[in-house]
């Protein structure tokens, strides 16, 4: 029963896993990686550990991938262009490094094989949450705070990024996204002209409304 | 009977899941017309009550013509997406049921036998609904990005923004009765709450974590006063403005099911689950009356809640989207924070 399992599982975080790196549309790609998730949560059952399995849920699946599926849908990516090969050295690099990664998994499965000392067979509680819990707070007690310091560093240093102004200064009047401006708002002086004009991207209204980021960015310094 | 064969036991859980689908779709056919007779009553008009006697054969004429109805995918849609979503919503809001407490353990009368009214029973159950329900967020996040219409897009964009910020504080919410009660298990939980006369309900220690839980439910299920991934007039109908047919009928399900889910969690976690006041000493406990009794008291309180966000609907205005945000992140998420403080000197004060 649990390798039939096992098998359904690991067979749907494997093609996950592939269609997330193959897919063009990055949209899918992150679905795809919900996929990855939620196979390997299941995994995480059937290894009798299911609090990591809800956590791995609740913050992989439902935290993290929110917020990236949230950043692509406002960023709106298009995928027609097909992507310069600009890291074409990363190839063999990748090819390697999942040689010596398939070489320890064969090497720890031999080991483990042929270990004399093997794991007693009943240790089902110890993926519970009274035990990870006494875990964490007993005998891991300062690995789990110096963790919980260096997620609060990050915290503070993303706030302390976002709360940097933004690259464009203030009175530069580029609305974000926006594709089509009116002539007064591209030109301050030209009052009541409502003449549209069309721009393609931010960076192409940054450009027509003569705003430098270079200067701008050292006016501010 | 023996119930540890593997046949049996599969056959009993599969019934088991059967029995409580049914019960809870009824429930939620239930709800769609108290909804609407109960707006109506508020609202001073009548409501449905031509269909059947009194109306309630009116949600199911709804289930057919809605059904009859065509199905429509918009040409600019991405196809896959769009029939996805739908899916992802209904079946994580179903995937809840098997952790409902419904009752105690029942003992059927002439057959003898013996078993909980519950379906599963795990450790990390809480967790596991919470979970799901945070899977759910796609449904309606995808849905809207993959109409390809703005209405859709800003809807969905407005739920994942939602639903994020409000997670958060309804998790913190349930902090304190994990503390108290010192288990995940919600049937466990229920089962502790059986004492003074099965009156020792964990509202009494929490009355401000089961305040902030309430607030936060509503706001994950996307109702008024919170509803802004619909507001219909802002966004015409938010993420499902380019659903029709079965796909509708899918969110609506997923909508009234997650209702059904939170109110659950406020009876089981907050006011005692199927534990009735002296229904032990009236029928003595292990007994069928006494089953049968928890069941409806269970029932009960669940419709209670369930009229309770009805009423607040007949009630209040909707939220601006900045004062959602701020009432969040500025009140919501402290006020939990402060919630599992006083729990755990609470805690750590009587247990010593």
């Amino acid at each position: 029963m649990t390798t039939i399992l096992f098998i359904i599982f690991a067979g749907l975080a494997i093609g996950c896993a592939i269609a997330m790196v193959s897919q063009s549309n990055p949209l899918y790609s992150a679905i795809s990686l919900i996929g990855v998730f939620i196979a390997l949560a299941s995994l995480y059952v059937t290894l009798a550990a299911p609090f990591i399995a809800a956590v791995q849920v609740i913050v992989y699946a439902g935290a993290i991938m929110v917020l990236v599926i949230f950043v692509i849908m406002l960023l709106n990516v298009e995928h027609s262009e097909p992507r310069r090969k600009r890291l074409k050295f990363l190839v063999p690099v990748a090819i390697g490094m999942a040689a010596i990664l398939i070489a320890e998994t064969a090497f720890i499965l031999y080991s483990v094989q042929t270990s004399a000392n093997r794991l007693p067979g009943n240790i089902s509680d110890i993926g519970l949450t009274h035990s990870i819990g006494e875990g964490l707070f007993t005998r891991y007690l300062l690995p789990f705070e110096v963790t919980s310091v260096l997620l609060l560093m990050a915290i503070v240093g993303a706030m302390s990024l976002a709360r940097r102004t933004t690259v464009l200064s203030a009175t530069a009047r580029v609305v974000p996204g926006a594709q089509v401006l009116a002539m007064d708002t591209v030109n301050p002086r030209a009052v009541g002209d409502h003449t549209a004009v069309e721009t393609e991207t931010t960076d192409e209204a940054a450009h027509l409304l003569g705003v430098d980021f270079q200067s701008d960015r050292s006016q501010e310094e | 009977m023996d119930w540890n064969n593997p046949f049996i036991h599969s056959l009993l859980v599969i019934v088991a899941i059967t029995t409580a689908f049914l019960a809870i779709m009824l429930l939620v056919a239930a709800t769609v017309l108290a909804e609407r007779r109960v707006l109506a009553f508020i609202q001073g008009r009548l409501g449905p009550n031509r269909v059947g006697y009194g109306g309630v054969l009116q949600p199911f004429a709804d289930f057919i013509k809605t059904m009859m109805k065509e199905d429509l995918v918009p040409d600019q849609s991405t196809r896959f997406v769009f029939l996805l979503a739908p899916v992802i919503a209904v079946v994580t809001a179903i995937m809840a049921i098997i952790v409902y407490p419904f009752g105690p353990t029942i003992t059927v009368p002439f057959l003898g036998w013996t078993f909980p009214l519950v379906i599963a029973r795990f450790d990390v159950a809480l967790l596991y609904v919470l979970g799901v329900t945070s899977v759910g967020v796609y449904g309606i996040a995808l849905a809207g990005w993959s109409s390809n219409n703005k209405y859709s897009l800003m809807g969905g964009l407005r739920s994942s923004a939602q639903m994020i910020s409000y997670e958060l504080a309804l998790g913190l919410s349930l902090i304190g009765v994990i503390l108290i009660c010192g288990t995940l298990d919600i049937y466990n939980i229920v089962e502790q709450q059986s004492g003074w006369f099965g009156m020792q309900w964990n509202i009494l220690y929490q009355p401000l974590g089961f305040i902030l839980y309430l607030i936060a439910a509503i706001a994950e299920t996307n109702r008024v006063p919170f509803d802004l991934p619909e507001a219909e007039t802002e966004l015409v109908a938010g993420f499902h403005t380019e659903y029709s047919s079965i796909k509708f009928l899918l969110f609506f399900n997923a909508e009234y099911i997650n209702m059904i889910t939170v109110s659950v969690l406020a009876t089981t976690l907050f006011w005692g689950g199927w534990n009735v006041p002296f229904a032990e000493y009236l029928f003595g406990r292990g007994t069928f009356l006494f089953a049968l009794v928890s069941v409806l008291g269970f029932f009960i309180k669940i419709m209670l809640f369930l009229f309770f966000y009805i009423w607040l609907r007949g009630t209040l205005p909707r939220f601006r989207f900045d004062q959602l945000m701020d009432f969040g992140w500025k009140f919501l998420l402290p006020a939990a924070i402060l919630n599992i403080i006083l729990t755990a000197t609470f805690v750590f004060l009587t247990t010593g």
